[in-house]
Parts: structure tokens; C-alpha cells; sequence
């Protein structure tokens, strides 16, 4: 089918809220046909949020052709340019990138995009005419939209008038064999440039200071100070404090932001869309669950995720709106986030219980707008005046906070009369309008008792501490804690699938938190236990208080009974407070209970008896493995104090949210300044020989246990990279054809289950592995016995540990020796490929505006070594292959000298992490690679535990032996050395597992490639020839310009000017330094000094190709791109391929097809095995953009590049084997 | 040309009948005694007592399986689905009581 849209950019004043905070710069794209409603509706309502004034979202079937008559009314050129989408680049990227047409429209100019869509999802929008960053950018002030696409076969509706739509945010979807379902769209953006109603940057009504950057849902934000400032003027509620009423719609009534609605049980789908420009933010939706990926049943199911900019999910609503127990009210979906929550990025799912036809009120008399049912589902019943529906049983009183819940509090009221007839006849503590444990006949009920309490928290030995610290503990240990018996841990506990869990919590905190030089005094005197994951009636035992539901926390003193039903299996749920979060959880007011399969047992590791809670478990189960099972939760914006009482990391003034604080795992800490030993050799700060164990878990195992891992994080706004040494884990646990990776990238409230063995005795490194997570302490061990220990039980089906036979290692205060025997467990006629590797300083010259590192290091085959000193060779990191069933061994020598350092005095300034502290460079090197087989005794390439040195010092080689057991693929590869002084300057690359049987060949020649080639042919005897493109996307490198000055990116790398007043709150820590791919980069603000034309920023023609790598094929030619980011910085990247698209699990044909991969982050190693390969579906030749979909700070940093296709033959590119490209 | 004609020679019973044939009769004979059975489709497991085999599909009252919520009632199993199974036999292990009460 074909569609047309007449689409059109314009200027338009955006008004983000009621309060009247607008952004006066706004863009948009809207449909030509109400482009004159809109500016006729903004010019009437100038204060006032305009319904039409919202992001443009139009819809097609898959398989549909659309073409898109786009008319630019912004003063300088501007396009579209469509993600997923198949085209000719030549006509209709919307960009004007390489040696294309220039496919934007200039000023009053129209142009005709034509696309197809082939597969299901959405279309996100962008344009590419302005790439700025900065708040003159288009991205950031909202021209952007999506396009929705179906089913084939689907058609949409209007859920207010039942009428044909054709554009909106919401859509009823009708297929004929599928369900109907509510289609929403759930845009969030970030940093658009915001004034308040009087025209001034809006303040923080408590600190008197700017408040925090706009982070925004669709055109719409709704701050907790601008709902505070009603309070503090006695407008409302005025006993309150701000935070515990943020979300009440009795007190504030409902918010700017969209109100997501429907009826209880009706289909759901979110189109989640990140169309904003920096943060990854975390999706989270209270109650509800949905796989990761919606086309795969054997993905994990999640209720929070993490999204970076310019990428989307579809998040389909298992069971429906209510979930599996059918609960209905409100369910706030929010930015996980802290800050960002606070600033006003949220909404509500709105589930009525009853229908609307638009003669209903809500409690405040504001209209309830009709809603169809959608077709297929009965209709709900009419409200009656004794059984009005939700929200108008509810007791509340407009103005004032939201009632308490009927029965749920310990000595509290009953039910109301209204209230009693829309109860459920099992009404109880907890469970009153919904019974979340009806679904199972007489399930397992566990009731567990939990308190909120203050006491001091020690992070480490050296005396950093939290005097405010915040947890939750069971009764039962409430004396040992606070009497330190027992030492504070987050509160994990345990349950079985198909219980219904029981929680009585106290709210044991002082009702006022004194100041410090982190936060002001606040008032924090209601608290609760908020729970994911699990279902419950989301009314009463939300343990929030949100929209027109009641008030489900407790004051001090008091408990409250909430009611949870674990339905399967559900990995870990996290729990946390909902009424002072942005206050406290980064104190520690976060949890997990981590549901098991049926008929588990829970037992203390050391002692075998059964157990309820503890972040290292075992378990054991009559049928399946038994496994060790061990939580780390991951915390940011940790407030503490060093031994002296003085603030680590302050923010400027007390209150703000700009990164305060440092990092821990489990309350605890180990930071690496403290670890240099007496030699100061960074080499060795892993080593427990030289600075003994750390604090932070040493989660223990017998060789050969199976281990569950619960990931979570516990607070607070930042984005952190797990990694884990030496082991690996499916990436989709309950799928069996699904990718292995070591690596997961994690925002606040997500929760992982990483399932795997450990195959072999030794010390293994976990690690938030990021330069200022790892810098400040967040790593710990697994370690793995070899022989029976007296404090960890066997696995009951395990064969026992053989009894010891030698004492346990000990600190000796020196580096270990080197590994006696370095073997791998391999075949013993396994081919193996050797490799002589030298680690060298050299300088690295990044593009062709003359910017360099004068101090680079890198990793090269040493017979490369003369020619790369002498500058025959360009660096380039180091690309390693073998093929499955290769044994592969490293000999990597040290020729790093002290005085080659740029800073040998110990300090490292940038790119800067917080506390930073003296650690020399250290001149000795490893190399340690990600997803392969290896000992961790003798080939990890780090120093890690009680394991041998793994480490070569100057003129020293070091051997690993590794085994390609899979052909996993591209995996990282990096120095563990020293990670302050070394990986900025380079010493990263990429071990690329090929199939068993591959060769790799030069695509000028096809005789044998060079082995550390990025751009190879793979010729393999069972398959067609591949073209390998290798991308190393990396960042905090640290550049000269060709004056020798230090670029100080991103900031430096500004298209437009950055206002001062900013300048100094701009960027965070870890934005800093340069980027792009493979030791290259291509820096826009180079080309706009040379040619001040932003339309041009991309072109070839103007520019000449960039410095980051062109890689070239013809149409048709199949194509893998090994994608990793083994650099350091913690800003999670997104990377975007113009017109092509992969499955986003390599080794699962079902997954999800996606043009994007998102949140890339250290550790991030991904095969994008092109769809249709060059030019995708139609092969059309052309120049396709790879590029980041930061547009905050990484396109203009330089991070983009190229891949050619060709339409004629190329001298020096052969055509693949069995090419089909016709060729001039 | 000979084996092209072996391959489209059909013998009565087949292999595949003989297999089913002996899976039944293992049923038949395990009526009343405790079974698990595992099958490739949802709910993978099942633990309960035989109570009848009619034509080729076992009738198992499941005490057990992943969820509680398909428990306690007469399951129709078709042999083709059984993957992997074992009956209760004196002498050799018992199948494990699973219990949710904690």
C-alpha cells in the first residue's frame, strides 16, 4: 500500500507544562494539514500547553511504500531522515552525507522522501541539516517524530472518537486476525532549553539555583518545584513537604505530561522512543512487565529499561493493561532517574475500571474525556453512584494529599462504603480492589517484616562513610545490625515462584533528615516499600503515592501491610522508597528479593541452614542444578564523607543534583588509589597479595559451580558497565539460540539474571568497569575453590570438593610471581595461531586536521612495530582473529618507559574523574580479552586476587593461552594495567572469534589479509563470501590540536557557541575527552571553521571523505560489522547505520531487526550481520552514515564515518566471489 | 535405480510404530504408579500419577508442574510429545516430593 504525508518543519513556541515553562526556540514537524491550527492555537494560548503541539507521529503497515512531501519553513536547511526505513540514499536520506545529493530541503523548499517499511516497530525521525549540540540545535529543541509501523493488514482509530486518525501520540490498532490494542507513544526527550513563565531560567524553589535540565516526555514535563512552589505559597497542601506529593493528582490535580488510558485487561503496546540528544534514561512502569524483546517469548521480561538517544523499543504490556491479576488506577511510568524523575519526567497509565463516555468527572471536576472500548473486549460496565469507578471511590479530599489506604495500615481505618462495593470479596490488608493472589489456588503465602532505618555506613577500610545511611533490614536483624553484629548489606531477600508474599513494613526513620554539605534539611517523614516486577492491586500496596490513588507509605512509628504475588520465576525485584527516593536512596533505601523457581531451598553458604535473605546464597532444588546465587547492587551519587568528616565529591551547594557523591556495590567500596602498594605500580592493584582482599563482595564458589548473578542498581542517575573477567552468560537466559556476552550496561531499577558456570579454580574480576567506577571501587572477585573450604558447603549435587591439601594465600605485600604453567584447556590437536604482540608508546595522529596523541600507546604485532615507529604504518588498534577450535597464544611485551608518560607525576587531569589522586603510570602492560576460554590463573591478562602475575613489565613478555571454544564473535580486548594511564592513550583492540574454517582476505587483492586488517573478506567453503567491517567505537582518548594545545572535548568541539553561564555545569565528568572510531575521528568543528555552512557538515564533496574509516562494497555484497567499545567512558553511546538493519541478536533469527544498538559502553561487543547486505533491501548504491546517535556529544565530536557502495567497479576493490551487483 | 525404489517402500509396522507401540505399553504397565514427564511445549514438566492411557496419549492426574496454577487436575499427554520420562519403579530413585509450604 502506498501513504502519503505532507509533512512540514516550523518554528513553534512549545509550552511544557501548566505552569507555563516554554521553550521559545521550539521545532516541530507537523502534518501541512494543521500547521495553521497549530500556530492559530499557540498564538491564542501563549501560556498554556497546546494539545497539537506535540511530537508528529504518523503510521504505515509493514510492507507499505510512504512517501513524504517534506517542507522546510526553519531558516536554514533541514530534513528527515528515517531510521529502519528502506530507501535510496541518493534521494531520500534527509541528510547530505558523502558524495550523495544533498537530500535536505533548503529554506521554503519542499522535497519528496519516498521509503518503505519492512519490518515492524518504529521509525524514529530526525534531521540531519543541524547536527548542533548545542541549544540552536534542532534535535534538542523537538523536530523530531516517528513513524509507527504495524502489522500488515492493521488499520487505526481515534480512542476518543473511534473516528480515523491521521496523526497522534495515541491510536487504537486493528488487525483482522490480531487483537485491537492502545497504541502509545512515549517520547522522551532531554535538554531542550526551557525559561519559566516569566522568562527566566527556572529556579529550584528550595536551593534558589537553576533547576535541573529539562528532561521531557513528549513535549511535556511536569517538575516537582513547580508543584512544590503551590505548597510553599499555600495554594495546597500546605502540611507537606514536595517530594511525597510530587505525583498526586489530589493535591495538584493530573499533570501536563500524557495520561496513558485505557481499560482494565485491554492490549497495550508503547512505541518507547529516545529522541532526545544525551542521557540514556530508564524506563520504568510500575506493576506491568513485557519482554526485552517483544518477538521472542524466550526473551527476558524486564519492567525497567535502558534507552539512549535516537533508539526505541516496543514495550508490549504483558496480560494487558492491570497485568496478570487485572488491577486498575493509576501507574505512573517514569525515568527511573532521579533527577530526571524529579524534574518532571513522568506519566500515568491511567486503567479504568469503568467506562467513559464522557459524562464523568474526575474528583477535581475537571472532564473525564470518552474512551472506546476497543472492539474486541467486552465493555466495560457504566458507572453507578454506588459503584462509580476509579477514581471517584476513593476518599480524597482535592487540595489535600491523597487518602491513606483502607485497612493496609496497622490500627488504621476500614472501608468506606463506596469503597467496600468496589472491593474485591476477599478484601484484606493490601489486596482490596485486587486480589493479586487469586490466580493460584491456595498459593504459599510468606510474610516477611522490614523496616527503613538510619545508622552510619563504612564503605571501606579507609573510614569513607555515610553518617545518613538508609536501609532496609528484616526485623529479625534490626538488633544485630544496629548493634554491628551483623554487618549492612542491601536487604536481598528470597521467595519461590507462585508465592504470595506478605510484607509488613515499619517506617523506623527519623521524620526529619538533617543538612550536610550534600543536601539541605528535608522533611522526610513518610516512607514505604515499593516494589517491581511482582503484581499487586497497584491502589493500596504501590507503596507510592501517585495520581488519584491513595497514598500507600506510613508515617514514622507506623507499618503497613502490602501483599505481593510472585507469578514465575521472575529473577530479582527490586524494591525501593517511592515518597523521598530523589532525598534518600542514594543513601541506601534499596533492596532486591530475588524469586526462585518452585520448591527451592534457600541456605546460608557457610552454614547450610535455610535462610530468607543475603546477597550470597546458595540454593538447592530437588530437579534442577543447584547454584550459588549472589546480588550486586550498584549505587551512584553515594554521599560520603572520608574518615575526617569531610564531603567526598561535594556538588557546588547543597541540594543540587549535579553529580554529587561517589560510587559503591553494596554499601561498599574499594577505590584503586588506595591499592598502589608499596612499589606504586597501578599493575598491582587487583592483586590481593599486595593490598589483600578488597571490601566489596568476594562472591565464592567451588570450581565448577553454577552461579546466578542478580544485577541491580540501587540509585541513582547514572549509567554504569558491568563486565565480568573470563566468564560469559546468554545474553537472553531462557533462549538457547541467543549471543554470549560478558558485558551489560545498567540504569537505576533495571535487574539482570546472568546464568552461567565457573569452569575453572581462580580468581575472576567483576567489574563496573567504566574509568570512574573502576577508579573509585566498584569491582570485586568471584572466586573459585579448587579445594574444600571450612566457610563455603558443597553443592549437594556436586561431587565434594576434594579435601585441602595447602593453606589459602595470604597478603604478602608483594607482586606475585608469574603464572609456572600457562595452558589452556583445548583439544590437543587444536590448530594454534601465535601471536608476538608489542606494547609500545607511539605518537597516534587521529585525523586529517592535524589533531594527534604525542603520547599514544598501542598494541601491534611486533613485526609491525619498526614500520608503525618510523610512520610507513598508521596505528590502528590491534584486530586479532582466530577461528573456532583455534588455540591462540599471545606473547605481549612491555617497551612503555616511564618518562614517555604526558603525566608522570601521578596525576592524570584529563580527561578527569572525580577524587582524583596520585597513581603513577605504571610501565608494565597485559592484555585481556572478553567471551573466550581461558585460566584465569595464567591468562586473563590482569593481576587480579590471589592468580599469578599476569603482567609485563619493560622488556619483559608475558604468554597467554586462550581457546576459541565458540565463535562468539567480536569481543574486546584491553590493558588491565593501569587503567588511569593507559586507556586514554590507546591500549584497546578487538579479538574477533571467526567461524571454524574461515579466511580472512584483502578486499583489493583476495589473497591472504593482513590478520589485524578492519576491512577483510571472509571466505569460508560452506558460505558467501562476507565483507568484515571492524569498528572500535571508543571516547575519553585525550587529543592535540596540530598548535599542541590539549583539545578539551566535548566542550571544544561545539558547533555554536556555549553560553558561559553553562559552561561551568555543562558536562559531567565523564563527557569528557575526544572520540570516534578506530583511532580516528572527524570533529565537525573543523570542517564548520573551514566551511561555516551546517548543511555541509557531512559532505564529501565539500570536505573530502572523513578521517574515520570509508568502507566500501558493492550492492548486495553481505556484510558483518564487529562493533565494539573497549575505551573508558561512562556515557553510553548509540550507534545508527543509515538505511540497513540487523537482527539484535546475531546468533537468533527470530530477534528483533533493528537500524540501531544502543547504550554502547565499555565492554559493548556486538555482530550486525547487515540485512540484504550492501545498500539493504533494494541494494542501491550510495553513501550510508554510521554514525552515534548522540547528538549531545558525539556526532560533532567526530564520532561518524562511512560505508561506500558502489555502483561501478573499483580498481582497488575486487567484487566478492558470488557478487550478484550488476557493475559498470 | 534399486534403492530409490527401497525408499518408497513402506514395511508395516514402521519404526516409528514399534517406538510408539512400546512407549504405550510402558504406560499401560505404569498406570497407578507415579511419573514425570517432560515435553518441548509449555508447561515442559509434569509429575503426577498415571491413571489411564487412551489410544496414544497418557492421562496423568499432575500433582506438579512449573506453574501451581495448572496443578491438581487430569492432564491428556500425546505420546509424541513425551521427550523424556520416568516411572516410579521399586528399587530405583524416587521421584522427589515437591512442596511449596516454605
Amino acid at each position: 500500500m502506498k501513504r502519503f504525508y505532507h509533512v512540514v518543519a516550523i518554528p513553534i513556541r512549545i509550552v511544557l507544562n501548566n505552569f507555563g515553562d516554554y521553550n521559545e526556540t521550539g521545532m516541530m514537524y507537523v502534518l501541512k494539514e494543521n500547521e495553521e491550527k497549530v500556530k492559530e492555537a499557540v498564538k491564542k494560548n501563549p501560556f498554556t500547553p497546546v494539545d497539537l503541539v506535540q511530537p508528529l507521529c504518523i503510521r504505515a503497515n509493514q510492507g507499505d511504500t510512504v512517501e513524504i512531501l517534506f517542507e522546510n519553513k526553519i531558516h536554514y536547511a533541514t530534513g528527515m531522515h528515517f531510521q529502519e526505513a528502506d530507501y535510496d540514499v541518493l534521494n531520500s536520506d534527509g541528510a547530505n552525507v558523502g558524495f550523495n545529493p544533498n537530500t535536505l530541503a533548503e529554506p521554503g523548499e519542499k522535497i519528496l522522501y519516498r521509503l518503505q517499511f519492512n519490518h515492524e516497530g518504529v521509525s524514529i525521525f530526525t534531521d540531519l541539516g543541524n547536527p548542533d549540540s548545542s541549544d540552536e540545535g534542532t534535535s534538542i529543541n523537538g523536530l523530531f517524530g516517528c513513524l509507527f509501523i504495524e502489522k500488515r493488514g492493521s488499520w487505526w482509530t481515534d480512542p476518543e472518537t473511534g473516528g480515523p486518525l491521521n496523526s497522534g501520540m495515541f491510536a487504537d490498532v486493528h488487525h483482522p486476525f490480531a487483537p485491537s490494542f492502545r497504541e502509545y507513544a512515549f517520547i522522551f526527550h532531554d535538554e531542550m532549553s526551557t525559561k519559566d513563565i516569566t522568562g527566566n531560567r527556572p529556579l529550584d524553589p528550595v536551593t534558589n539555583q537553576e533547576r535541573e535540565s529539562t528532561h521531557a516526555i513528549s513535549y511535556r514535563y511536569e517538575p516537582e518545584q513547580n508543584r512544590k512552589r503551590l505548597i510553599e505559597e499555600g495554594v495546597v497542601c500546605p502540611d507537606c513537604e514536595g517530594e511525597e506529593v510530587h505525583h498526586d493528582s489530589w493535591v495538584f490535580g493530573d499533570p501536563a505530561t500524557p495520561i496513558f488510558r485505557g481499560y482494565r485487561g485491554d492490549p497495550a503496546k508503547y512505541r518507547l522512543v529516545h529522541a532526545g540528544v544525551k542521557e540514556t534514561h530508564v524506563f520504568h512502569y510500575h506493576a506491568h512487565s513485557f519482554f526485552r524483546d517483544p518477538l521472542n517469548t524466550d526473551s527476558d521480561v524486564f519492567d525497567a529499561i535502558s534507552v539512549s538517544p535516537q533508539s526505541w523499543y516496543t514495550i508490549d504490556t504483558l496480560y494487558g493493561l492491570g497485568s496478570l491479576v487485572g488491577a486498575f488506577g493509576d501507574f505512573i511510568i517514569h525515568c527511573h532517574l532521579y533527577p530526571h524523575f524529579g524534574v518532571g519526567m513522568w506519566a500515568i497509565n491511567r486503567v479504568f475500571d469503568t467506562l467513559q463516555d464522557g459524562s464523568q468527572c474526575y474528583p477535581n471536576g475537571v472532564p473525564i474525556k470518552a474512551l472506546q472500548p476497543l472492539p474486541d473486549r467486552p465493555c466495560p460496565p457504566a458507572p453507578t453512584k454506588e459503584r462509580p469507578g476509579f477514581p471517584n471511590f476513593i476518599p480524597g479530599k482535592v487540595g489535600c494529599k491523597a487518602p491513606r489506604p483502607p485497612l493496609g495500615v496497622v490500627g488504621g481505618r476500614g472501608l468506606t462504603e463506596l469503597e467496600r462495593n468496589a472491593a474485591v470479596p476477599t478484601a484484606r490488608p493490601g489486596a482490596v480492589f485486587t486480589d493479586p493472589c487469586i490466580i493460584e489456588e491456595n498459593p504459599a503465602v510468606q510474610e516477611i517484616n522490614v523496616s527503613l532505618i538510619e545508622l552510619p555506613l563504612v564503605y571501606n577500610r579507609q573510614g569513607w562513610h555515610d553518617p545518613k545511611g538508609r536501609i532496609y533490614v528484616r526485623d529479625e536483624d534490626l538488633e544485630d545490625v544496629l548493634a554491628g553484629r551483623k554487618e549492612p548489606e542491601p536487604l536481598i531477600l528470597h521467595m519461590n515462584a507462585g508465592t504470595c508474599l506478605s510484607v509488613n513494613f515499619t517506617n523506623r526513620l527519623p521524620e526529619v533528615a538533617s543538612g550536610d554539605a550534600f543536601q539541605l534539611v528535608t522533611r522526610t517523614y513518610e516512607t514505604s516499600f515499593h516494589v517491581h516486577f511482582v503484581k499487586f492491586d497497584v491502589l493500596v500496596s504501590d507503596g507510592a503515592n501517585v495520581g488519584w490513588n491513595y497514598d500507600s507509605s506510613v508515617l514514622p512509628g507506623e507499618t503497613i501491610r502490602y501483599e505481593y504475588f510472585a507469578d514465575v520465576e521472575l529473577k530479582a525485584w527490586f524494591f525501593h522508597d517511592h515518597l523521598f527516593a530523589s532525598y534518600h536512596q542514594q543513601h541506601g533505601v534499596f533492596g532486591s528479593t530475588v524469586v526462585h523457581g518452585r520448591f527451592s531451598k534457600v541456605l546460608d553458604p557457610k552454614t547450610g541452614e535455610e535462610v530468607e535473605a543475603g546477597a550470597q546464597v546458595t540454593v538447592t532444588h530437588p530437579l534442577i542444578p543447584d547454584y550459588r546465587d549472589f546480588a550486586l547492587m550498584v549505587h551512584d551519587f553515594a554521599l560520603l564523607f572520608d574518615k575526617d568528616g569531610c564531603p567526598l565529591n561535594p556538588p557546588e551547594f547543597p541540594g543540587s543534583q549535579d553529580d554529587p557523591g561517589l560510587f559503591a556495590v553494596n554499601y561498599k567500596n574499594e577505590p584503586l588509589q588506595f591499592r598502589l602498594g608499596k612499589d606504586c605500580d597501578p599493575a598491582y592493584s587487583f592483586s590481593s597479595f599486595v593490598n589483600d582482599d578488597p571490601v566489596t563482595p568476594i562472591l565464592h564458589c567451588y570450581e565448577g559451580d553454577p552461579i546466578r548473578i542478580r544485577l541491580l542498581q540501587g540509585a541513582q542517575e547514572e549509567s554504569h558497565s558491568f563486565n565480568v573477567h573470563g566468564l560469559r552468560w546468554k545474553k537472553e537466559r531462557p533462549d538457547i539460540e541467543t549471543e554470549f556476552q560478558s558485558q551489560e550496561h545498567i540504569g537505576i531499577s533495571e535487574s539482570f539474571t546472568f546464568d552461567m558456570e565457573v569452569p575453572r579454580s581462580g580468581d575472576y574480576l567483576w567489574t563496573f568497569e567504566t574509568e570512574e567506577d573502576l577508579w573509585n571501587g566498584c569491582w570485586g572477585l568471584i572466586r573459585a575453590y579448587d579445594e574444600e573450604v571450612d566457610f563455603l558447603i558443597p553443592l549437594e549435587d556436586r561431587p565434594s570438593p576434594p579435601k585441602r591439601t595447602k593453606p589459602l594465600p595470604v597478603c604478602t605485600g608483594n607482586p606475585p610471581p608469574p603464572a609456572k604453567k600457562v595452558e589452556v584447556d583445548a583439544p590437543l590437536n587444536a590448530p594454534v595461531k601465535v601471536f608476538h604482540i608489542a606494547a609500545f608508546h607511539v605518537p597516534i595522529r587521529y585525523s586529517k586536521w592535524g589533531e594527534q596523541d604525542p603520547y599514544g600507546i598501542i598494541f601491534a604485532l611486533k613485526e609491525d612495530m619498526d614500520e608503525i615507529l618510523s610512520g610507513k604504518k598508521e596505528p590502528v588498534p590491534l584486530i586479532l582473529r582466530a577461528n573456532q577450535g583455534d588455540v591462540v597464544e599471545v606473547h605481549l611485551t612491555s617497551f612503555l618507559e616511564s618518562e614517555k608518560f604526558p603525566f608522570p607525576d601521578g596525576i592524570w587531569p584529563y580527561p578527569p574523574v572525580k577524587e582524583q589522586a596520585f597513581y603513577p603510570p605504571s610501565v608494565r602492560i597485559s592484555l585481556h580479552p572478553q567471551l573466550i576460554q581461558y585460566d584465569v590463573k595464567s591468562s586473563a591478562g590482569e593481576t587480579v586476587g590471589f592468580n599469578p602475575d599476569q603482567t609485563a613489565g619493560p622488556g619483559e613478555t608475558v604468554t597467554y593461552r586462550w581457546y576459541v571454544d565458540v565463535a562468539v564473535g567480536a569481543c574486546g580486548m584491553w590493558d588491565m594495567a593501569d587503567i588511569r594511564n593507559h586507556r586514554s592513550l590507546g591500549t584497546y583492540g578487538t579479538f574477533i572469534a571467526e567461524s571454524r574454517g574461515t579466511q580472512i582476505l584483502n578486499p583489493k587483492t583476495r589473497t591472504p589479509a593482513v590478520i589485524t586488517s578492519e576491512n577483510v573478506i571472509l571466505n569460508h567453503p560452506f558460505s558467501p563470501d562476507r565483507r568484515e567491517f571492524v569498528l572500535v567505537m571508543y571516547d575519553g582518548a585525550r587529543l592535540v590540536d596540530r598548535d599542541g594545545c590539549v583539545i578539551i572535548d566535548p566542550v571544544d568541539g561545539i558547533l555554536t557557541d556555549v553560553d558561559p553561564d553553562e559552561l561551568d555545569d555543562l558536562v559531567d565528568t565523564y563527557d569528557n575527552g575526544s572520540r570516534g572510531f578506530n583511532y580516528r575521528t572527524e570533529r565537525l568543528i573543523n570542517r564548520l571553521n573551514e566551511h561555516p555552512i551546517l548543511k555541509d557538515l557531512f559532505s564529501s564533496k565539500v570536505h573530502g571523505d572523513p578521517s574515520t574509516p570509508v568502507f566500501e562494497a558493492y550492492p548486495g555484497d553481505p556484510i558483518t560489522i564487529r562493533l565494539v567499545n573497549p575505551s573508558e567512558r561512562r556515557r553510553a553511546h548509540t550507534f545508527h547505520l543509515h538505511g540497513h538493519y540487523w537482527n539484535t541478536d546475531d546468533k537468533d533469527i527470530f530477534s528483533q531487526v533493528k537500524s540501531i544498538e544502543d547504550h554502547v559502553v565499555l565492554g559493548h561487543a556486538r555482530d550486525l550481520q547487515l540485512h540484504y547486505g550492501a545498500g539493504s533491501f533494494f541494494n542501491f548504491p550510495g553513501d550510508y552514515m554510521y554514525r552515534s546517535g548522540n547528538i549531545r556529544w558525539d556526532i560533532e565530536q567526530g564520532m561518524w564515518g562511512i560505508i561506500r557502495v558502489h555502483k561501478n567497479k573499483q580498481v582497488h576493490l575486487l567484487p566478492l566471489k558470488n557478487s550478484n551487483a550488476k557493475l559498470n | 535405480m534399486e534403492q530409490d525404489i527401497r525408499l518408497t517402500e513402506i514395511s508395516l509396522p514402521s519404526v516409528n510404530d514399534i517406538h510408539d507401540e512400546a512407549l504405550i505399553n510402558e504406560f499401560v504397565a505404569g498406570i497407578g504408579k507415579n511419573v514425570l514427564i517432560m515435553t518441548p511445549s509449555f508447561p515442559f514438566v509434569f509429575i503426577g500419577r498415571i491413571v489411564e492411557v487412551v489410544g496414544d496419549a497418557v492421562v496423568v492426574d499432575v500433582k506438579v508442574t512449573t506453574i501451581g496454577e495448572l496443578e491438581n487436575r487430569l492432564w491428556y499427554i500425546h505420546a509424541h510429545q513425551i521427550e523424556v520420562f520416568y516411572i516410579e519403579q521399586k528399587g530405583m530413585p524416587r521421584i522427589p516430593e515437591l512442596r511449596d509450604d516454605i
